[in-house]
């Protein structure tokens, strides 16, 4: 089994994306983070799902946790509506997130070889080289899991 | 003049561009040009390490640890959030109330905690409820960081210039509370009257939204009720160990250094948490410094140019307070006032030790002069430097020149007022 035989499309967003669109984006299909395209539309980066989480909290919340609690149930919802107003571009700039470069596998490498890959970057999500110009290909945490899983003996039962 | 003298300055010199710059790490800064002093022999690691002249000032770097370290629980508790959001609610949601009780509160935690802890506490809860009230909390930061800047200066832990001034001068505690923190207190009573004139026609009063600040449960900031009531009296009893030093006999790094071991022991914390407020770098940035300024110690700089100052000031103290004072001020305004009052105290200490009593007040106003210096321009003072990075993560960016030009106002305004002070006070 090779790369090209479990990769996939994934959604590429770009500094304007809010905030909003982006964890629509992961709860709609229970993604562990997003592609970051550059100006001229190339995948260049990865952002995890928690640091999108991170984003929708006000930051003044992150810089004191204590604050979190001083909220009452309808003050606590009008928080998210704030959300709306911040970008991707706010989690590139901030220092304190971590973005990780995009990692590049190629099309005939193993699963093996992708997986050692992916688990040395720390990366959830790698592209999967292919001709320029065309739509990328992505291979994720899960599928790779799953392409492992399908080479494990499943677990004697020893009741 | 030797080689060896000149390659010190130069040493010296570029530090000083390369720390005011910020081109690289203050720290990084320090630390070779504490080595670079070793390298061309003018200091040695008795000098470093053992000499109460030109070494490490020991009690300067364990007074910081310890109050860092006690610090860095007490804010575990969450009382200064509690303090915060019971202040805003007592004013129920009037912008200036708001802001005078923000400002008494910040500065007086400043006078007993450092000011940049004092402003990462305050500035999320502030942002909080400027947010709660839909006004612009760039009035209130901005505020705040002065007020922690002037109320920093009133004690001798208030401010990391303080402890220098007060390790090389013997001073207490108590000399400190007596001799800065009355022209404190007025100076901020004036700086409030300031706030209005600088910032009313911001401070919008908008009834609608006074029932989010109101819903506003501060009770829930206090997470650790133990730790709060432990803290609040470890902390009680090392201020109790500085008032009454000349009682005990304890330099206040010996006493903040018990108060941190007894908090560690009553609370049982995490070692992580313990220590997660303990500015490693910080404490490295004064050691460097330290070694730096007793290398020209060592070689005879500092002596000469103290008695070339002595000789220059001759009886005339309150024209020495004066340039010190000003001085002092602006150039805080420019760089760091750690180095600058690093360089400073073993001069000042020059000119008392020839002067005597007469020459005492030199010492406060160069504190004076260091601490409120820091206001003037957007990175006279750490404490700036941090809120305004604050105030642009959380979307409410405030620029250079926007602080700057309330900064020397303030800075014009309290360090003019210090010197009829001094005047009336030590002169007349």
């Amino acid at each position: 089994m090779h790369a090209s035989d479990i990769q996939g499309r994934f959604p590429v967003v770009g500094r304007g994306t809010s905030a909003v669109e982006a964890a629509r984006l992961i709860a709609a299909e229970h993604r562990a983070g997003l592609v970051i395209a550059d100006k001229k539309g190339a995948p260049v980066a990865v952002v995890s799902a928690v640091d999108v989480l991170g984003l929708l909290v006000p930051p003044y919340v992150l810089d004191d946790m204590t604050l979190a609690g001083v909220f009452d149930e309808k003050s606590a919802e009008e928080v998210w509506g704030q959300a709306a107003n911040r970008t991707i571009g706010e989690l590139l700039d901030d220092d304190g997130v971590r973005i990780y470069d995009l990692l590049t596998v190629d099309a005939d490498a193993t699963v093996l070889e992708v997986a050692a890959q992916m688990a040395d970057a720390r990366v959830q999500i790698a592209m999967v080289a292919g001709p320029s110009g065309d739509e990328p290909w992505f291979v994720t945490l899960p599928a790779v899991m799953d392409a492992i899983l399908t080479f494990c003996a499943p677990p004697v039962d020893k009741s | 003049m030797t080689i060896q003298i000149i390659l010190a300055l130069v040493v010296f010199a570029g530090a000083y561009v390369f720390i005011a710059t910020e081109k690289l790490p203050r720290v990084m800064v320090a630390l070779v040009g504490a080595s670079l002093m070793v390298i061309i022999g003018a200091t040695d690691d008795h000098g470093i390490f053992f000499s109460e002249k030109s070494g490490i000032d020991w009690n300067v770097i364990f007074l910081l640890l310890g109050m860092m370290i006690i610090v860095g629980i007490l804010q575990q508790s969450g009382v200064f959030e509690f303090l915060a959001i019971w202040a805003a609610k007592r004013a129920r949601g009037r912008p200036f109330v708001i802001m005078v009780m923000l400002v008494v509160i910040t500065a007086v935690l400043s006078a007993f905690l450092d000011n940049v802890t004092t402003v990462l506490l305050i500035a999320p809860v502030t942002l909080l409820i400027c947010d709660r009230l839909a006004i612009t909390p760039v009035p209130f930061l901005i505020a705040e960081v002065m007020a922690s800047n002037i109320g920093g200066a009133a004690t001798l832990i208030g401010d990391p210039p303080n402890i220098i001034i007060a390790s090389r001068g013997g001073l207490t505690f108590n000399d400190f509370v007596v001799n800065i923190a009355p022209i404190v207190a007025i100076l901020l009573v004036v700086f409030i009257g300031l706030c209005w004139l600088m910032f009313r026609k911001q401070l919008q009063y908008n009834a609608d939204r006074v029932e989010r600040v109101m819903a506003l449960n501060e009770r829930e900031a206090i997470r650790d009720v133990s730790l709060l009531v432990t803290s609040l009296i470890v902390l009680a009893l090392v201020l109790a160990g500085f008032i009454l030093h000349s009682l005990i006999q304890l330099e206040p790094s010996v006493v903040a250094l018990l108060g941190a071991g007894l908090l560690v022991l009553l609370t049982r914390l995490e070692t992580r948490k313990i220590f997660a407020d303990v500015e490693w770098e910080t404490l490295l940035f004064f050691a460097g410094l330290f070694i730096m300024v007793g290398s020209l110690v060592n070689l005879g700089v500092i002596d000469m140019v103290g008695k070339a100052a002595t000789e220059a000031v001759g009886s005339n103290y309150f024209g020495a307070a004066t340039g010190l004072l000003f001085g002092s001020a602006i150039f805080s305004g420019i760089v760091d006032n750690i180095p600058y009052v690093a360089t400073l105290a073993p001069l000042t200490n020059d000119l008392v030790q020839a002067g005597g009593a007469a020459a005492e007040p030199l010492w406060w106003a160069l504190a004076l002069g260091a601490d409120l210096g820091g206001n003037a321009t957007a990175i006279g003072a750490s404490a700036n430097v941090v809120v305004l990075g604050i105030a642009a993560r959380n979307g409410h960016p405030i620029s250079f020149w926007t602080f700057t030009k309330y900064g020397l106002i303030v800075t014009a305004v309290t360090v003019t007022l210090c010197l009829p002070y001094l005047y009336l006070r030590y002169f007349l």
